[in-house]
């Protein structure tokens, strides 16, 4: 009879956990319909996305929403199967953070045929098929008003320099745009600019860290980098402090550096005294956040089912020339000072 | 003598045990779970027995199931694959750059296949009409063949199957991003995408499916070839010893499984509407995840298509209730690992109890 035991104590084990897993009785309201937000996002992988899911998260539990969480590990047949059961639990409002561009346009798909809104946070859909609110930064302005600012102070240099830009994964369209902003600059001032390195980087630390080395490697003259985001500034310093051009700003052999993203890497290498990197490109993430809120919270309660709208975050950057007065409008400065 | 009253507490007692112990050692127990799963669940969560639900859950199993039949056989030879993730990543990218009907120069300019097989205005045979066939035959063919080098390898060079499969899952992988500079596929014909479309639960990946579990089920129960596989798996000396063609059981074996990877792409190629270079890197774990709950040996000869069916179901199923239970994301993992663990822990306690009744 032991096995037997055996085997009841694990059925018994299997019930308890499915049984703490049911979902807690929901008190009653105050008569006012709760609604239930699903939010479906990527990962946590970078400080950008764990800001953005904190300010969302928060902020609708804040309004009394009823949040459904779903994380699909950057796997994109996940966040498919993920979003169609948020549809099947006929949630209110789904919000996503897609794999990338393209499994949103069938994600998008499968909440209009479902008549749920939909709204993309920051990532968006390769095309425009199909009905969503979308919350995108202009990437490509912000790149060039980043990058701009580093081609002045490269004009300091009073020689031609050689840029090296890191560029994401090109499947998702800000990557897309800060590439395209940079090339804008690059492109404006040819006599300054000898022709770019390109590292691919899949928005992957490892691949990025694997093409930078052997970039660095080829062309020891490069003298001027862009990331296509923040998150790769450890990778940097670790390729280049060995190679001995990690410089502080007016250090000899200081290499010009700038990236997009305004996370708090980004502002912590940009402290006087401790200034690294010249310049950032700001997604004005909490921006972001509650306007794609207000306008899916909107959607929800005039009972509209497929709203269809693009909402432009026009971002800045944030330079070594405007810290004094503009560091505290980027989101990660206002987490690196503990705000 | 003394009778035994037909209600008596002992022989409620007696007819319970005996209840539990059929249902403990059936066959059938991983798929008693499941039902037994669902409806618990369904007083708790009813919308897991909604038609959309169910559509849902099942579109996902299918596809899954198809690419576990392939891994049992494997299992039953007591070999794995590993490369069956890159091999669904690998068909999925060559399927879809034979017959994307646009392709942005923006995204593909840079890769070693544009101007060879993509093009501004699509893909080489976009616009023709046996286009779709071609590409889904190719998509085949290119499983078969990983399948034939990964059997080849084993067979003749007498590599573990391990090393070997896990070489050509990196090797196809990594040609899949190569191929499209890590860029998904889409702009995909309707008449492909279409495979895969939600059409309720009659749906053409479960036609298919099934098709293919019936045929491999009858293959492994009323063939020779069948019956090679087991003893392959349960004593290979014996079986060459008694005359069975090993190298080229192992061959074919390793080529069904392929043709078994290639076949889940079509459905989930077509399902998401795209070929995408990473799309079975996170298949894997579930898929031998899948045959073992079933039932099948890692030890070799053990293994049933039906069995297979269960362990795909049970899996698909919990993911589905986590998900609807609301579970907070960072438990999903640790419940999921908890439950496949009980019943794996169950399932090695009935093949016991079973040897002792033996």
């Amino acid at each position: 009879m032991k096995p037997l035991v055996r085997i009841f104590s694990v059925l018994l084990v299997f019930a308890f956990l499915m049984a703490a897993c049911t979902p807690a009785t929901q008190p009653a309201d105050s008569g006012k319909k709760q609604y239930t937000i699903c939010f479906a996002f990527q990962d946590l992988e970078t400080e950008f996305w764990m800001a953005g899911h904190k300010a969302i998260t928060e902020t609708l539990k804040a309004r009394g929403y009823k949040v459904v969480e779903v994380n699909s590990q950057e796997d994109a047949n996940k966040q498919l199967e993920q979003v169609k059961n948020c549809i099947a639990q006929k949630v209110d409002g789904i919000i996503v953070i897609p794999v990338d561009g393209s499994i949103a346009l069938k994600l998008i798909a499968e909440a209009n045929k479902a008549g749920i809104p939909i709204g993309i946070f920051n990532r968006p859909p390769q095309s425009d098929e199909g009905n969503a609110l979308t919350v995108v930064a202009n990437n490509e302005k912000i790149a060039e008003a980043t990058v701009e600012y580093m081609a002045q102070e490269a004009k300091k240099l009073g020689r031609k320099v050689k840029p090296l830009i890191m560029v994401g994964d090109l499947g998702d369209p800000n990557a897309v745009g800060r590439k395209q902003g940079f090339y804008n600059v690059i492109n404006k001032y040819p006599d300054l600019f000898e022709t770019p390195v390109e590292v691919a980087t899949k928005w992957n630390a490892d691949v990025a860290r694997d093409g930078l080395q052997a970039a660095m490697t080829a062309n020891p003259d490069i003298d001027f980098i862009f990331t296509s985001s923040d998150f790769l500034y450890p990778t940097i310093q670790g390729v280049l402090e060995p190679l001995g051009k990690w410089k502080k700003i007016g250090e000899e052999g200081h290499v010009i550096m700038g990236g997009l993203d305004g996370d708090k890497t980004a502002c912590s290498l940009m402290q006087p005294g401790n200034a690294y990197v010249d310049a950032t490109g700001v997604q004005d993430l909490y921006f972001e956040a509650q306007t794609l809120l207000d306008a899916i919270v909107k959607a929800i309660e005039a009972g509209e089912k497929q709203p269809d709208a693009w909402l432009d975050d026009p971002g800045f950057a944030l330079t070594q020339g405007n810290m004094a007065t503009k560091e505290m409008d980027m989101w990660g400065c206002k987490l690196f000072h503990g705000k | 003598m003394t009778v035994t009253p037909k209600f008596s507490p002992e022989a409620v007692s007696n007819t319970l045990k005996t209840f539990i112990q059929r249902l403990l050692l059936s066959e059938f127990f991983i798929f008693y779970l499941c039902v037994a799963l669902f409806v618990a669940l369904t007083p708790f969560i009813p919308v897991i027995a909604s038609p959309y639900n169910l559509s849902n859950l099942f579109s996902n199993t299918w596809p899954l199931f198809a690419v576990a039949i392939g891994q049992t056989f494997v299992l039953i030879i007591a070999g794995i694959d590993l490369s069956q993730g890159a091999i669904i990543s690998f068909t999925s990218v060559i399927g879809a750059s034979l017959i994307a009907t646009k392709v942005d120069p923006a995204v593909f300019g840079q890769s070693p296949i544009w101007g060879k097989l993509l093009f501004e205005d699509g893909a080489i045979l976009a616009h023709t009409p046996l286009g779709v066939p071609i590409a889904l035959l190719t998509m085949i063919l290119v499983g078969l063949l990983i399948g034939f080098l990964n059997g080849a390898i084993i067979a003749y060079a007498r590599i573990p199957a391990f090393m070997v499969t896990l070489v050509t899952q990196m090797f196809f992988a990594s040609l899949a991003i190569y191929f499209v500079k890590s860029e998904n596929i889409i702009n995909l014909p309707k008449s492909f995408t279409s495979i895969g479309a939600d059409s309720g639960l009659l749906s053409i990946p479960l036609v298919m499916t099934v098709v293919l579990a019936v045929v491999a089920h009858f293959v492994l129960s009323r063939t020779v070839f069948g019956r090679w596989l087991y003893s392959i798996g349960t004593n290979l000396r014996a079986a060459v010893v008694s005359g069975v063609p090993e190298r080229k059981v192992i061959i074919l074996t390793y080529m069904f499984s392929g043709f078994c990877a290639a076949f889940a792409s079509i459905i989930y190629s077509s399902r998401m509407e795209m070929g995408r270079p990473t799309l079975g890197a996170p298949f894997l774990l579930d898929i031998v995840g899948g045959a073992v709950i079933g039932g099948s040996s890692l030890a070799g000869g053990k293994g049933k298509v039906i069995w297979t069916f269960f362990g795909v179901l049970f899996l698909a199923l919990l993911g589905n209730a986590l998900s609807l239970l609301n579970v907070p994301f960072f438990w999903i993992e640790i419940v999921k690992g908890s439950v496949i663990l009980a019943a794996a822990l169950i399932d090695v306690t009935r093949t016991r109890i079973l040897q002792y009744h033996v």
